[in-house]
């Protein structure tokens, strides 16, 4: 019986108090468990605000029979993951573990990298990413050596570039890595719409795809609402609207977490959910449809490299299942391939 | 229509799409007045209080969160952070305010504002560094919301859930505190680890002070139905007093654990009081250990709150049950009010 590490069992075991012996009685002829019972693990790296949303709301939304933490501070770790077992009164039986060994990370389905290195003042973006690069380093191989089936989902930013990278150290087929890139981002995109029309963000379909950055790329043109396609709609009605009132929501967009970050610090419960959708969506084999990041090469025109950016792919237990024909205008295609090129600039001075 | 205020370039002046997207059918009248949506008000938004929303948010209890601090910037972060997970959650409205009047109508008001306990520090010396503080939140949140639940988070709980019911003027039954529900829930996993079962199947009660005087109901613990003390003595097994309390001694060192290792505690006190919020809105007529005006109870002749197994619903504490308590717990739950007592005694209100 696999005993978690807490405080206490010193005390409840042998030498102190043992209801063990005896406390159950097996059923005669009995044998144990099947091998074969399914049982659904995930390993998340990185213990800080963004690793621990994601680990609680996957808890709350009871999503695993097993979680792992992982992290190199081992008091933080241990705190967090003690946080954790404490509520078992108040929810379903999950086994948490947590370790700066990768050992107990073995047999996972879904390995979720939220470590990186924080941006110093005054650093280069590319400075950010050559030292994220030197981290994947020691996550990435370990990660796979102890769970070589598992689908590894990238959170840590730059996204799509951690993707590659990820990917790259993985050896991993590219439909079993994947990145979060704009699965938030449209959820923002989403809200704002919705709360403009009082209507539930649910009933919103609408995609930025690209880079999870500034050059994202928000796809006006498949936007709907109930179904309804909101720009023809526009056409219909003979509303007027500008370019760049257009331009300025999307800007919005990717400014409301600078706007987070500034206000409270960092950002943690909407991309703690956001993650937590896309694991479900794998675990549960849901075939849903979410704009990650994924090797976007072949798409769209994009033939410069590979290069991960977002695009509105199929998920599910394999990973990705492939990405939808959403059609682009050919000025949303020119963006998204300015996107490509503006990810493999940075991509391309690594050493990897 | 009430809009949160990011997006103010969807709308006039930008882009409008409200005009003829939907259009109402003949004959169509308002909703119905008598259609009530439940609403939350969270006051204090640290580590705490975030937890406790979110937890609240995920787990679809309720219709309106209200999130209250007077950090504006940080209050309006949190609530942007929320309402940005839009698509992966039904539809609740979310309101951040620095002013009370978002409150009103609230069914459920849980109080987080308070100093964060240092490492080492004893939940009776936040004391005095939360009675101002109080005489700031409670008065306001009853006016706005006179009908509604006080749930009281802050340390040390009982002090100042005490302190929360004076200033209220609610009846008793409306004003709660978190008391030793998170304590029982460890103690719980304690023995549901040791044993390899689910922690639902170990009834066990720490009772009295959140805190170093609390009472563990050894008497009374049962698991899958089976008394554990009795089971070992049939079973014949020794055990000595002083394991069971070095055992709950275990279970009050945790928090002071989890504080030295991250800094702070949120999760578990953030599904602990998630779990009651469920069963006061949910009426659940649930059994929790929560502090409660115990006046009357087990010989306990004076007003002092304290943690005693409480069944919860919509008009908030029903009543206590009448477990049964040996000698010594009796003399320790009497002490540990006492405890209590002492502290409140000084306080100025």
């Amino acid at each position: 019986m696999q005993k978690s590490a807490s405080s206490g069992v010193s005390l409840l075991g042998p030498g102190g108090l043992d209801l063990t012996h005896s406390f159950f009685t097996s059923i005669l002829n009995s044998a144990p468990p099947s091998p074969t019972k399914r049982h659904n693990k995930v390993t998340v790296v990185g213990a800080g605000n963004v690793g621990m949303a994601v680990a609680q709301t996957i808890l709350t939304q009871d999503l695993v029979d097993e979680l792992v933490l992982v992290d190199a501070l081992p008091d933080k770790l241990r705190g967090e993951m003690l946080d954790l077992q404490h509520a078992a009164a108040f929810l379903p039986r999950t086994k948490i573990h947590a370790s700066t060994e990768y050992s107990v990370t073995a047999g996972s389905d879904l390995c979720i990298v939220t470590a990186g290195a924080r941006q110093v003042s005054g650093e280069s973006r590319l400075n950010l990413v050559q030292r994220n690069v030197s981290l994947f380093r020691s996550i990435i191989p370990p990660l796979v050596q102890h769970s070589p089936a598992c689908v590894i989902l990238v959170v840590s930013n730059p996204v799509d570039v951690l993707t590659y990278v990820a990917w790259k150290l993985s050896g991993f087929p590219a439909n079993r890595v994947f990145g979060s890139g704009t699965n938030l981002d449209s959820s923002r995109f989403r809200f704002l719409i919705a709360d403009h029309l009082d209507v539930n963000a649910h009933d919103v379909q609408a995609y930025i795809v690209g880079e999870h950055g500034d050059s994202s790329v928000a796809l006006w043109s498949s936007i709907s609402v109930g179904g309804v396609p909101v720009l023809s709609f526009l056409e219909k009605q003979e509303i007027a609207y500008e370019r760049v009132t257009l331009e300025k929501i999307h800007k919005a967009v990717i400014e409301s977490a600078d706007e987070v970050i500034r206000l409270k610090g960092y950002t943690s419960w909407a991309i703690g959910y956001s993650v937590a959708n896309l694991a479900r969506s794998i675990l549960r084999d849901q075939r849903k449809v979410h704009p990650v990041s994924v090797l976007a090469k072949g798409f769209h025109g994009i033939h410069g490299g590979e290069v991960f950016l977002s695009l509105p792919s199929q998920l599910g237990r394999g990973g990705v299942i492939g990405v939808t024909n959403i059609h682009l205008t050919p000025k949303e295609a020119q963006h998204l391939r300015d996107s490509a090129t503006a990810i493999l600039e940075v991509q391309n001075q690594l050493p990897i | 229509m009430h809009k949160s205020p990011s997006g103010s370039t969807l709308g006039p002046g930008g882009l409008d799409l409200t005009q003829a997207f939907f259009r109402p059918i003949t004959n169509a009248a308002p909703p119905s007045p008598t259609k009530r949506q439940t609403k939350i008000s969270v006051i204090g938004v640290g580590n705490v209080g975030m937890a406790i929303a979110q937890t609240i948010l995920t787990q679809d209890l309720t219709d309106e969160l209200v999130l209250i601090d007077n950090k504006a910037d940080k209050l309006r972060g949190e609530m942007l952070d929320l309402q940005h997970a839009a698509a992966f959650l039904p539809r609740t409205k979310i309101y951040a305010s620095v002013d009370y009047a978002v409150t009103a109508g609230s069914d459920l008001c849980i109080i987080t504002a308070g100093a964060r306990q240092n490492a080492g520090e004893s939940r009776l010396n936040l004391l005095q560094r939360n009675l101002a503080l109080f005489k700031s939140i409670v008065p306001p949140l009853a006016r706005y919301s006179p009908q509604t639940v006080l749930l009281i988070v802050s340390n040390p709980v009982d002090v100042l859930t005490y302190l929360a019911w004076k200033l209220s003027g609610f009846p008793s039954n409306r004003v709660i505190g978190s008391g030793t529900n998170l304590d029982s829930s460890r103690f719980r996993f304690l023995i549901a680890d040791h044993l390899d079962v689910n922690a639902q199947d170990v009834q066990a009660y720490i009772v009295g002070e959140h805190g170093d005087s609390s009472v563990a109901l050894w008497s009374s613990i049962s698991i899958g139905g089976v008394p554990v003390l009795s089971f070992l003595e049939k079973q014949q097994i020794a055990y000595e007093k002083e394991t069971l309390e070095n055992i709950h001694k275990a279970v009050i060192d945790s928090a002071y654990e989890v504080i030295s290792l991250k800094g702070y505690t949120s999760w578990a006190i953030g599904y602990s009081v998630a779990s009651l919020a469920r069963s006061i809105l949910r009426d659940q007529r649930k059994i929790h250990p929560v502090s409660v005006l115990a006046k009357g109870f087990y010989g306990i002749s004076n007003e002092v709150f304290l943690s005693l197994p409480a069944q919860l619903g919509r008009g908030g504490v029903l009543g206590v049950t009448n477990v049964h308590l040996n000698e010594e717990e009796l003399q320790r739950l009497r002490d540990s009010a006492k405890t209590i007592l002492e502290v409140q005694t000084q306080l100025d209100l």
